[in-house]
């Protein structure tokens, strides 16, 4: 438990620096992507981090064996694998991403409601702020790339609906899927970092262009790809997001 | 059709009542069969709920005792059964629940019941009733294949209890091993679908739950699992009580114990609820250990609490019962002053919270100083009060602090009310403890006084200064004042030799200590008694003496604490008349350090006398280093060692002696020395000298020409100094004294006889190098001259030189300037070249005399004359190669050489040679100019050259430009 403070103490400061930058973000967007870029891929990176939620998790639930912990990670909720978002046009991955994080926020604060008094409480409540100012990037990405989300407000929260439960499941089924879920959570987020990673990696190992020049083709190009057909389906369509 | 309705019942009741009271007049007994109406379950609580009725009951009221029996799986396994006792009414339905251990979902129970009647108004029943018909208890699962069910779910369970889980398999699933937590959990196999794990005694592990998983062999993708949450035991609140400040508030306080609380919402931390039963009323505490319970009936005395606590699984009560006027913690005291007297006594009021003048209230009195009691008292109180401190001490610090309860019901100390304070100061109690240190400086007293700082309670207040007044016993109308301030613990003064008196007291800001007096006599400083040693201890010395005079006004001890430095920080005792001995102890005393004791007697003039000098160790230790010998009158035989003495303040003992060891090969000891035998036919031979004070030791017998080694060290009680390295000598031959008796002497006399040498240098010089006469100062040229027979001598300027060689003689320090392939001109006029050129340029054989003439000036030489050139030949022949080309230096010799023997026919000159014809005739000296020289008696020729006359003008080479040697011809002279 000692040798996990020092690193407990990075993380927190890592998170302090993110919420800094995640609440700049929410007073207004950013004029350069490159920098936006580089942001989110940062905010990616450290929620990615399972330490962050996943383990601590674990450690409250006792839910730290080895069989406990491969059941979290045997069914991981489905979440956009990072093969399938590295398939997607630009504009797809954003709304892709979008999307799924505000299902992420309300799942996040029902997980909150579940566990009051306890020592992950703290954390989820800041996870979910996390989520939302790395959806405002998001937003704000797509803004300054010229093919704005269709939500109106990017301070606001996702406007999914809770998903309801007909049976009330063993509180230790619903410790499985909690912890099966953060392990998505961490897992698809570091997946997105990855491929932001990319995105910010492309045009120096390509191209001469500026980022945003670079970006901007790469957009049109990618919504080109998009916009044909009515038929061609809906980025939710194409990747099975739980909720 | 209505009228037969109503008369139905009716009949039934009369027929029943006529059978009831046929039976109660005849006494029979009478069973009724009770009858199951519903059988239900909660499966949460795995409880069974039954419900029946007693058809065909006459009475309003009948005591009835009813046996329940339960089985499990089938009828014939009876698992439980119990009897149930209570009133029954008419029409009534009875209630029974039962709690099963296994989980109502994995095995079917049965459920039956019979009755008796059990009342005293009637005759005993000593028989059952029927039993009821087997009802049959179960709760339907369905299990899909390759799943399992795992019972109870979510459980909630105390700490220490016991409980069963049942694991229900659907098709097709096997093997399924289970765990809690880590651990690895067995059951039993109940049938082929169901089996049960019975836990004991379980424990907390965590308030989100206690996980138990399975899984299947088949189905390893599936896990499968149920959480108990294991709640810590409810504990009973300790410490319960109530008290009241003010009568309006009662503030009741406890200890919780642990918190129950578990998370997913299964049990909430237990509460706490406050009733009480008089006034009827119950509140639900907002805290976890306290409460406070509003007083709204002032007429209400005694109160009657009781505490609950509770949480899902247990509660738990105490009760407290008090009256309130025994339950009052008074506040604590108010308007505290304080008030100083005098230096030594102050008065503290205070007031308190008084509920009338027959309320008394006992009140505590604390005095503090440095934070320990040192005054304690107990005061009854009305309204206010006041306590006078007395006995304090002035300019001191303390605290007073002050405490009440009700003296009548003694509950609870009030809070301290407390005030600091200061006493003033007070002018000092105590005369000075003093002590002096004389010693005598160029015929006067060199005076050190020292004091001893006052004690806290001696000064009464910080010492601003020490005045001390010294009166002169000789001269009394002097008397001297001087004032020197704190912290100061000591000054000096010098006076003259005279008596003296003394006067030293200590001010502070209110007044003057009583004086301390010292009488200095004539002879202080001088006083020379005898030094005794003794023996001290860890802790110190005992210093004893014998009194000289009857009426001593006491005895001083005094002693440096450093002995070995400079800075002797002189300590001192006083000692009372009657006392001949004392302890001396001092954390400052090391071992191996040397303390000196003088013991003074005062007299009753406050003259202090030297009585007594004590010497000595707290322990004695080995000497720490060895003395450095010296060896005297070193023979072939013998020499003596020979060392200083110690400085007795740097000794770390008293030296008894010293050991002189001496070793070497084969060696004889002197019969007063131990011989050892030492490898390698080494001898040591240890002599002992026991009388300290023996600073040299003999060593004889010693063989010549032999290696010795010694070593000296001094030894004290504690042992002798340490081992160091011998210091090895040989000693010298036996023939080298005998040497040296001829060898002195022998160079004395040698030496002798060059003084007288040297002193009869010129008789000597005369006899062996008489100096050659000047042919032109001689007696005879005048002669010649006035005889004008001039062709009789031969005058230099007649002389035709053949050769002339320039001989550049060089200093040591300029020959080192050598141009290569030039040799030195001294060598190359010792070396006649084997040709030498012809007019037409072929050179041939001639043969060559070289000689030295000394016929000239010894003078020339020792000025640094070279060559013909007096002024700048004098240069190195560098230079001269430089300055002057080879022709001009011939120019500037023939030129020079003419000029000086005309300029300077009977001078001398620094010319310091002429080519001569040689002859090989020897001539008197004085006929030079007819008869070439010839060495002559304690005469000496260098070598010179002569050529034939016949020779042409030898042109110099550029090459030539050291070796100055010039050849002229005949012709051309």
């Amino acid at each position: 438990m000692r040798a996990q403070f020092p690193q407990r103490t990075l993380l927190s400061l890592a998170l302090s620096l993110l919420f800094l930058s995640m609440a700049r973000a929410t007073r207004g967007c950013s004029s350069s992507s490159p920098q936006l870029l580089s942001q989110l891929q940062s905010q990616a990176n450290i929620t990615g981090d399972t330490r962050l939620l996943l383990e601590p998790y674990i450690l409250l639930q006792e839910l730290n064996t080895p069989t406990l912990r491969a059941a979290c990670r045997e069914y991981p909720v489905t979440f956009p694998s990072e093969d399938t978002l590295r398939a997607l046009s630009k504009p797809h991955f954003l709304s892709t991403v979008y999307t799924t994080l505000g299902r992420i926020q309300h799942q996040l604060d029902a997980l909150r409601q579940q566990s009051p008094k306890t020592k992950v409480f703290p954390l989820l409540e800041r996870a979910k702020w996390n989520v939302q100012g790395i959806r405002n990037n998001i937003y704000c990405m797509a803004h300054l790339l010229n093919h704005p989300l269709e939500t109106p407000n990017p301070t606001e929260a996702g406007s999914g609906a809770s998903p309801s439960t007909t049976t009330t499941p063993s509180i230790f089924q619903t410790k499985i899927d909690n912890c099966r879920f953060l392990w998505g959570y961490h897992s698809f987020m570091g997946s997105v970092g990855r491929v932001f990673r990319e995105w910010k990696d492309g045009p120096s190992r390509s191209r001469r262009h500026s980022p945003r020049h670079s970006l901007l083709r790469a957009w049109r190009k990618g919504a080109s790809r998009i916009r044909p057909s009515r038929s061609s389906q809906s980025p939710m369509s194409r990747v099975q997001v739980p909720w | 059709m209505a009228f037969s309705v109503a008369l139905h019942p009716a009949f039934l009741l009369v027929v029943l009542s006529l059978k009831t009271s046929r039976s109660e007049v005849l006494g029979e007994p009478f069973q009724l069969t009770p009858e199951i109406l519903t059988v239900s379950t909660e499966s949460k609580l795995q409880q069974v709920n039954l419900q029946w009725t007693v058809p065909n009951l006459t009475h309003q009221e009948l005591k009835m005792a009813f046996q329940i029996e339960i089985s499990r799986i089938n009828t014939s396994n009876i698992v439980w059964v119990e009897n149930y006792s209570t009133t029954v009414k008419w029409n009534q339905l009875l209630h029974w629940n039962w709690k099963s251990e296994i989980p109502l979902e994995c095995v079917t129970h049965f459920i039956r019941i019979r009755a008796m009647v059990d009342d005293a108004k009637y005759l005993p029943q000593n028989s059952w009733s029927n039993w009821s018909s087997w009802k049959e208890v179960s709760v339907q699962v369905s299990v899909a294949p390759n799943t399992l069910l795992i019972f109870p779910d979510n459980k909630l369970l105390e700490e220490g209890s016991n409980v069963t889980i049942c694991l229900l398999y659907g098709q097709y699933l096997y093997n399924v091993s289970c765990m809690l937590q880590k651990e690895p959990i067995h059951g039993e196999q109940l049938d082929s679908h169901v089996s049960l794990i019975k836990l004991n005694n379980v424990v907390f592990h965590s308030v989100s739950g206690t996980n138990i998983h399975c899984k299947a062999m088949n189905a390893t993708k599936m896990i499968f699992g149920t959480v108990l949450f294991v709640s810590k035991v409810l504990e009973e609140p300790k410490n319960f009580s109530c008290e009241t400040q003010d009568f309006k508030t009662l503030k009741c306080s406890w200890e919780p114990g642990v918190d129950t609380a578990l998370v997913w919402s299964q049990q909430d931390s237990q509460s706490y609820t406050l009733y009480e039963s008089f006034s009827g009323r119950r509140e639900l505490c907002d805290h976890r250990n306290s409460h406070n319970w509003q007083i709204t009936d002032d007429s209400q005395e005694t109160y009657n609490f009781t505490l609950t606590t509770e949480n899902n699984l247990r509660k738990r009560s105490v009760n407290l019962i008090f009256n309130l006027t025994h339950r009052v913690h008074q506040k604590a005291p108010h308007d505290v002053t304080l008030e100083n007297i005098d230096a030594r006594k102050a008065n503290m009021t205070w007031k308190v919270l008084s509920r009338g003048n027959n309320y008394i209230l006992l009140c505590q009195i604390e005095l503090q100083h440095e934070r320990e009691v040192i005054h304690e008292h107990n005061v009854s109180v009305h309204m206010s009060a006041s306590y006078l401190f007395s006995d304090l001490e002035p300019d001191t610090k303390y605290k007073a602090r002050v405490r009440c309860a009700d003296a009548n019901h003694f509950w609870k100390w009030s809070d301290w009310a407390q005030k600091e304070f200061c006493t003033p100061e007070a002018a000092p109690s105590q005369a000075l403890d003093v002590w002096r240190q004389v010693r005598s400086e160029n015929g006067s007293y060199v005076v050190t006084l020292f004091w001893k700082p006052l004690l806290k309670s001696q000064a009464n207040g910080k010492i601003v200064s020490y005045n001390i007044v010294v009166e002169n016993q000789d001269r009394l109308s002097e008397s001297e004042h001087y004032s020197v301030p704190a912290p100061a613990l000591g000054t000096q003064l010098s006076l003259d030799p005279c008596s003296y008196k003394i006067h030293i007291t200590a001010n502070n800001s209110v007044g003057v200590s009583p004086e301390s007096v010292m009488v200095l006599s004539n002879d202080s400083g001088h006083e020379e008694v005898h030094e005794k040693r003794i023996k001290g201890t860890k802790d110190g010395f005992h210093i004893s003496w014998e009194p000289t005079s009857g009426d001593a006004l006491g005895y001083v001890v005094d002693w440096c604490v450093h002995s070995r430095d400079q800075h002797c920080d002189l300590q001192w005792k006083n000692l009372g008349p009657n006392t001949t001995s004392t302890n001396i102890t001092s954390g400052a005393f090391k071992p191996g350090v040397r303390y000196n004791f003088r013991i003074f007697e005062k007299s009753m003039q406050q003259k202090a006398q030297l009585l007594e000098k004590q010497t000595g160790y707290t322990q004695e230790l080995a000497p720490l280093e060895n003395p450095e010998v010296t060896i005297n009158n070193f023979t072939s035989n013998s020499f003596i060692l020979s060392w200083p003495s110690y400085d007795s303040d740097f000794q770390s003992a008293f030296i008894e002696g010293y050991h002189v060891y001496l070793k070497s090969k084969e060696m004889q000891c002197h019969p007063k020395g131990k011989r050892m035998t030492l490898p390698d036919y080494w001898v040591l031979c240890e002599y002992e000298i026991k009388d300290p004070e023996q600073k040299a030791f003999t060593v004889e017998n010693l063989r010549p020409e032999s290696h010795y080694e010694f070593l000296v060290t001094p030894y004290t009680s504690a042992g002798q100094g340490p081992n160091e390295t011998f210091t090895k000598v040989m000693t010298p031959d036996e023939n080298s004294n005998m040497l040296l008796k001829i060898i002195l002497p022998m160079t004395l006399c040698v030496l002798l006889i060059i003084i007288a040498c040297y002193w009869k240098s010129q008789w000597v010089k005369e006899k062996c190098y008489p100096d050659i006469p000047n042919p032109y100062k001689s007696s005879i040229l005048s002669l010649i001259k006035s005889k004008k027979n001039a062709h009789l001598i031969m005058n230099v300027k007649d002389c035709i030189p053949d050769v002339l060689e320039v001989i550049n003689k060089v200093e040591g320090p300029k020959t080192q300037c050598i141009v290569s392939g030039n040799p030195h001109n001294e060598d190359v006029s010792m070396k006649p070249p084997s040709s030498v050129p012809t007019e037409d340029g072929s050179s041939g054989s001639v043969p060559f005399f070289f000689f030295e003439n000394f016929t000239y000036d010894q003078s020339a030489f020792d000025s640094g004359s070279h060559g013909l050139i007096p002024g700048p030949l004098k240069d190195t022949p560098c230079q001269l190669g430089l300055l002057t080309p080879p022709e001009k230096l011939l120019n500037v010799l023939e030129k020079d050489y003419m000029k000086s023997l005309a300029e300077s026919p009977t001078e001398e000159t620094s010319l310091i040679y002429v080519s001569q014809l040689a002859s090989p005739m020897g001539g008197d000296k004085d006929s030079l100019a007819t008869n070439p020289p010839m060495p002559g008696h304690c005469s000496e020729y260098k070598m010179q050259m002569a050529v034939p006359g016949r020779l042409p003008s030898l042109a110099l080479s550029e090459n030539n430009s050291l070796t100055s040697e010039i050849l002229l011809g005949q012709g051309e002279q």
